[in-house]
């Protein structure tokens, strides 16, 4: 039975197989193929060699302000969903009435799509400031501090879920132990919690380090980019390249596979770093 | 070094759920104390109360002559070991057990002595630098000791902590905690659901069911003299047999009758109480299987307290052999030298010493005799 079964496991594994290559892995190696040529179909298309890479860094400095306005957004949103996060994890693990109502308010922002919520929160931010005579694409400052209260609002529940259970599995003796060895609420938190919840953190890391780099629909309803470029991130510069300039298809996908890149590397770095501090139970 | 005093300590979680109603206890200063019982007696909670972990309902917990009762648990000046050794994961062996110790601020020399002086003890020199996955059950278990040790508490608290390892281990362990016990000079309060650690270790021991104490004393009273049917039955394996009897007189001496016997009670037990408001009325008869006597000479000596067992089943375990059978309706254990040549489906002629007999108020089961 065994033997058989397994006679046919390309027969069951063909499906899959065919759907990731014609999903995934064909077009991911076309792109490629694509940032080295001028095209305008994938049919059409001339070989250029690496001057789309030339001309997304030097034609004009919008893939640098974006890389760099996207680097500082990613640093401030992963530092303050996780810690704020963390912390709502904390507060929602102690014995107390109507946490289970707090934990569902506080995931349900997850649940509303990228572009409904930006607009909503345009709607929200421009309705503050109106007051002061100015609206979110005044300054790239607003703009920057709008998208960063979005991702926090957004991503919060989502990682405080993630946060309970990790907190839930310590076991309560070690607290016990921690509290009897003399270790205050400061000590027990740094040296007893948050080395056990190490697996959570990794994971969470992962998910607002590459979800913020990533960002795209919530830019894009929030801001646009403006005022000017100034507020636009790596994904909409992309999005902007490929659709905005005729001729520049190339340039957009040279674009992508250096933003791939990046996401890649930061990604497996970050993984590395912080799953190398987890332990084993 | 200290004493421990529990005065009418009482533990509800809510209105309708009362744990330990009201609780005395004294433990004295060096004393290795047992608290034992069946799962749910309290006495873990009792421990836990000791330690600080539970919040104290009513009454009065002293350590030394301090009133600790609202005081931190890092400032009883306690340790505890747990039964899942609460280990820290992330820690080396020496970080573990040098945790505490940080937290007091101690100078770096003076926790790197204390900790090697206690791996030296416990023998987890070379495991320094481990972590405690990369343990046995037993190092673990020592390390779990050794954190405790460090920090040379006047208190020492022990929550079932044997009840991990395996039995062979379990046996080497006890000695080693009696040992340290002894090297320590300190206060240990030991609880356990197993009589034999209780009944090897301790000084003194609690019985404890249903968070009412039920007897405070020595393993060898506790043996000899339980004071009442629940204590009989806990202390001792296999289990004392309870056989339902009525009590007679005759002309001044008394008599249990059941079944088809009629055997005299020795003057110790009739001279111990006035056995006159029992008499004609059902009482519950202990002995220890041991208490039954196969051997011949015995026999002879005892013609009077002789019953007949049929054997239903008979244990070989090397040095006795366990006799099962039914006296009456009543289920009844013998323990025997394996010399005497007793088969299953045999009838054991066996002699009750009837002066280690216990006799046990039907309605209460407290004893009538000590």
């Amino acid at each position: 039975m065994h033997k058989n079964l397994k006679r046919y496991f390309p027969v069951f594994a063909l499906p899959t197989c065919a759907a990731f290559a014609m999903a995934f892995l064909i077009p991911f190696v076309m792109g490629i193929y694509l940032s080295f040529t001028k095209f305008t179909t994938v049919t059409n298309a001339q070989w250029v060699g690496v001057q789309n890479y030339i001309t997304a860094f030097t034609a004009d400095n919008n893939f640098i302000n974006a890389l760099w306005f996207t680097v500082k957004f990613t640093v401030v949103s992963v530092i303050s969903v996780n810690v704020i996060a963390f912390f709502l994890a904390m507060l929602l693990t102690r014995p107390m009435k109507g946490t289970n109502l707090f934990r569902s308010v506080f995931f349900m922002p997850n649940l509303i799509g990228g572009i409904v919520l930006g607009y909503i929160w345009n709607l929200l931010i421009n309705g503050i400031l109106s007051y002061y005579g100015v609206d979110i694409t005044y300054s790239a400052k607003y703009g920057f501090w709008g998208l960063v209260v979005m991702m926090n609002w957004q991503l919060i529940g989502y990682m405080m879920v993630i946060y309970i259970a990790g907190i839930q599995n310590i076991p309560g003796d070690l607290m016990e132990a921690a509290s009897i060895d003399g270790a205050g609420p400061v000590k027990t938190l740094f040296k007893i919690t948050i080395p056990m919840v190490m697996p959570s953190i990794t994971i969470c890391t992962f998910l607002t380090l590459t979800n913020s780099f990533k960002l795209f629909d919530q830019n894009l309803a929030l801001t646009a980019g403006a005022p000017g470029r100034q507020t636009q991130m790596l994904a909409l510069d992309i999005y902007n390249t490929f659709y905005g300039k005729i001729g520049w298809q190339g340039v957009g996908q040279a674009k992508a596979v250096v933003f791939f890149i990046i996401v890649a590397v930061i990604a497996f770095l970050q993984l590395y770093l912080t799953g190398k501090k987890e332990v084993e139970q | 070094m200290a004493s421990i005093t529990l005065k009418n300590i009482k533990k509800t979680y809510d209105a309708k759920h009362t744990v330990i109603e009201n609780l005395n206890l004294e433990i004295k200063d060096k004393e290795f104390m047992i608290l034992v019982g069946p799962s749910g007696c309290g006495k873990s909670t009792t421990l836990r109360m000791i330690a600080g972990l539970e919040e104290i309902s009513g009454g009065e917990l002293l350590i030394g002559d301090r009133v600790v009762n609202d005081v931190a648990p890092k400032d009883r000046d306690i340790a505890m070991v747990f039964q899942s050794y609460a280990l820290y994961p992330h820690m080396s062996v020496y970080k573990n057990m040098a945790f505490a110790l940080k937290r007091k601020h101690e100078k770096q020399e003076e926790i790197d002595r204390k900790v090697h002086a206690a791996a030296k003890v416990l023998e987890l020199e070379e495991y320094l630098n481990r972590k405690p996955r990369a343990l046995s059950g037993g190092q673990r278990q020592r390390v779990a000791l050794g954190r405790a040790m460090v920090r040379q508490p006047s208190v020492f608290l022990l929550d079932e902590p044997l009840s991990n390892l395996d039995a062979k281990l379990r046996a080497e362990m006890r000695t080693q905690l009696k040992k340290l016990h002894q090297d320590l000079q300190t206060t240990f309060v030991y609880v356990t659901h197993d009589q034999t650690e209780a009944m090897t270790m301790a000084d003194r021991i609690v019985v404890m069911k249903d968070g009412v104490i039920q007897q405070v004393d020595t393993p060898q009273n506790l043996y000899n003299h339980p004071s009442n049917q629940f204590v009989a039955g806990f202390i001792g394996t296999p289990q004392m047999n309870f056989i339902d009897a009525k009590l007679a007189a005759e002309s001044g001496r008394y008599f249990v009758c059941f079944d088809a016997y009629r055997i005299p009670l020795p003057d110790r037990m009739v001279k111990a109480r006035d056995l006159a408001d029992y008499t004609g009325q059902t009482v519950v008869l202990g002995v220890r299987p041991e208490d039954f006597h196969g051997e011949a000479e015995y026999r002879l000596k005892t013609q009077r307290n002789l019953i007949h067992l049929p054997v239903d089943q008979a244990e070989m375990m090397g040095a006795e052999i366990y006799l099962y059978g039914e006296i009456g309706k009543t289920p009844v254990v013998a323990k025997i030298p394996s010399a005497e040549p007793v088969a299953a489906g045999d009838t054991a002629a066996l002699a009750l010493d009837m002066q280690a007999a216990h006799l046990f108020d039907k309605r209460t089961g407290d004893a009538i005799t000590d």
